[in-house]
């Protein structure tokens, strides 16, 4: 496979897109560890490792122009009540800032945020994906709008964060930072949504930061919902203190082609982190979930759990790997990464990737890809369902272990967006 | 309702119905048994629609429908039910959300309203009361963890809620203590109707001391070779196939 790209041609890309996201509005300074990075970081091929199922030269012709129209998007779950905020093209819209002064509670735009408080977002724009992945230093270095979440310690926020972004029709770009700090003891929820008109295409490269502080705990619902032909990179990094609790779930919804590397990062003993997440491409879609976990103190629990179906011609990426560093004694850590294949040109791609350095660990994992069980299918056709129906079901009941794990809006919402698009409603 | 002519069927190479004909009236009750391999389960899972079955010569005819043209969702809709030998387990299924959607799906082809929630929850109640399955295996993945008596009820629950025309029972019996066969046998003749026919199928004779059929037939190298009354049943019990096998043998000879 010839996908050498010429030095040039993605230096151009990052050229385009910074002047497309310039032009559109830049958010704050962008990171000078991250422009440096950009020179030095080679393009992803599929000769990398990381990067072997996942094809990002067509990223090279990605010609960005900065959105005309920044009309808000209709709400997403209507129903939920949430402090919310709404994002287009990587521009801050409207929301509903919650300010408690300096020592207090904020959510808002990160760009309300430098405004009023730069101290509380020293060195905001760096993450550690920016400066070892090309996509995230590309992130970095022409950084936009998204949501700030600040709770300080003993605190926790009153409602819900629900930060909704959206990719207007056109070709554009976008490269939001969604950035969360939970002190000490704190608490928050929140939500991250994306989604995007039926004719919008480009690139969505997105950041999402967080750090949980000793004995806090932060639970977020990651919604990717996304209809148009957008190339979306996610690059989502977790730091958590000792005693905290991170529970996050990503649903993918729908998407055209999404890569999502996720990293958390254990720093402090008896730290619990949950990760869960659901895909289902169909059609010639392509969804990739790279994971990794940091065990880097001791007694800390890990437990992630994706599952996904994939149809027609379309390719799912799962790959999971677990670091267990070598003083991290007595963690137990648990992956399960289960997949269905519907239809014979769809492709799978799961890899579990342990590497442990302590001695006394538990450590599980197990992956699984195979068909509808035919015995069950005809069960329920016996009983007068339909093929569809029993598919629906049968998916339901599959994808029920990770989907029971959002709020029932959400779980709602992405079932039934599952349906339509198999046409099983 | 059901006429079955010269059926031969094949599961891969191999012959198990060998010309096998048989009718059934409406309202009827028709017990199959014979020996292990004759046959049985592959005429109830033919029946049904399970396409590991190639028909290679013959017919079934359900109500005037060549059955045949059928598939097995078509079946069922048409009024056929099969009470699984073996039934399977659908794990994160709830019993309910099963039945709910087999049931509107039916109406559904049928052109019919769906059930209102009030209607739907009420004949569940009676039809589970039918059966004595309590509220907790209702709710629960459908057979995940049920044992084999509470399995054969949740059959016998799903045909007194689905209410086909014709039920095939296929080894109802096997697994069950006397108490549970007693509860499914209740449930079955309870049933019983002028519009709604059984074929049951089965090994021995002690589940046709509690639904009494109306006709006998004998099952064996894939073809009936004896029918009579309910009296056949314990003719056959006391005295096992052999001697029906070996006349027909003679008489084929």
């Amino acid at each position: 496979m010839n996908e050498v790209a010429a030095p040039t041609q993605h230096a151009a890309l990052a050229a385009r897109v910074s002047e497309a996201c310039s032009q559109a509005g830049l958010v704050g300074e962008p990171h000078a560890e991250a422009l440096a990075a950009l020179e030095a970081i080679d393009y992803p091929t599929t000769r990398q490792e990381r990067w072997r199922y996942t094809r990002v030269a067509r990223f090279l012709e990605v010609a960005p122009s900065a959105p005309a129209d920044l009309t808000a998007p209709p709400a997403v779950v209507g129903n939920l009540e949430a402090l919310r905020f709404t994002f287009v093209a990587g521009q801050y819209i409207n929301g509903d800032v919650l300010d408690e002064g300096a020592d207090g509670c904020f959510a808002g735009p990160v760009s309300l945020a430098l405004e009023r408080y730069p101290e509380r977002l020293k060195g905001w724009s760096k993450s550690d994906f920016s400066t070892r992945e090309w996509f995230a230093a590309l992130q970095a270095s022409a950084p936009q709008d998204g949501v700030c979440i600040l709770v300080p310690e003993g605190k926790s926020l009153p409602r819900p964060v629900l930060a909704h972004h959206h990719m207007p029709d056109g070709v554009h770009v976008s490269q939001p930072r969604d950035l969360i700090h939970i002190g000490n003891n704190a608490a928050a929820e929140a939500i991250l949504w994306s989604d995007n008109a039926a004719q919008s295409a480009g690139m969505l490269n997105a950041a999402i930061t967080a750090s949980v502080g000793d004995g806090a705990s932060l639970s977020l619902e990651i919604v990717q919902d996304e209809p148009g032909s957008v190339h979306h990179m996610g690059h989502h990094h977790f730091t958590q203190g000792s005693n905290s609790k991170l529970t996050l779930r990503t649903a993918t919804a729908c998407a055209h082609w999404l890569r999502n590397d996720l990293h958390i990062v254990q720093d402090g003993t008896h730290a619990d982190s949950t990760f869960h997440g659901c895909y289902l491409p169909n059609g010639r879609q392509f969804v990739d979930h790279h994971t990794r976990i940091d065990h880097a103190h001791p007694d800390g629990q890990s437990n992630e759990l994706y599952k996904g179906l994939a149809a027609d011609k379309s390719t799912a990426v799962f790959n999971g790997k677990i670091m267990v560093h070598k003083d991290a004694q007595r963690i137990e850590a648990y992956q399960s990464n289960s997949n269905l294949l519907l239809g014979e040109q769809a492709s799978m791609y799961s890899k579990p990737e342990l590497e442990i350095y302590a001695d006394d660990v538990r450590c599980s994992h197990g992956c699984t890809t195979g068909q509808f069980d035919k015995e069950a299918l005809f069960y329920l056709r016996s009983r007068g369902m339909t093929e569809t129906a029993a598919h629906n079901l049968l998916v339901q009941a599959f994808l029920a272990e990770v989907l029971n794990g959002f709020r029932p809006e959400i779980r709602d919402h992405v079932h039934a967006v599952f349906s339509r698009r198999l046409g099983w409603n | 309702m059901l006429k079955i002519d010269n059926l031969h069927a094949q599961i891969g190479d191999t012959e198990i119905l060998k010309g096998l004909s048989l009718e059934l009236g409406a309202g009827e009750v028709h017990a199959i048994m014979g020996p292990n391999g004759s046959g049985k389960s592959t005429l109830a899972s033919i029946l049904a629609g399970r396409e590991d079955y190639e028909v290679t010569q013959g017919s079934i005819t359900f109500d005037g429908v060549d059955l045949l043209e059928l598939d097995a969702t078509e079946r069922a809709v048409a009024g056929i039910f099969l009470a699984f030998q073996y039934p399977v387990e659908i794990p994160g299924v709830s019993n309910i959300n099963f039945l709910r959607t087999a049931l509107n799906s039916i109406r559904e082809q049928r052109e019919e309203a769906p059930l209102s929630g009030k209607d739907f929850l009420a004949k569940v109640k009676a039809c589970a009361q039918l059966v004595e399955l309590d509220g907790k295996l209702r709710d629960r993945s459908v057979n995940e963890g049920f044992s084999g008596g509470e399995k054969k009820r949740n059959e016998v629950f799903q045909m007194a809620m689905l209410e086909p025309k014709l039920a095939v029972l296929d080894e109802t019996d096997s697994g069950l203590d006397i108490d549970a066969l007693r509860i499914v046998a209740h449930g079955v003749n309870s049933m019983r109707g002028a519009d709604r026919s059984f074929l049951v199928i089965t090994h021995y004779q002690r589940l046709l001391d509690h639904i009494v059929p109306d006709f006998v037939h004998v099952l064996a190298g894939g073809r009936i070779v004896h029918s009579g009354g309910k009296e056949l049943a314990l003719e056959l019990e006391e005295k096992g196939y052999d001697w029906i096998v070996d006349a027909q043998a003679t008489e084929q000879a």
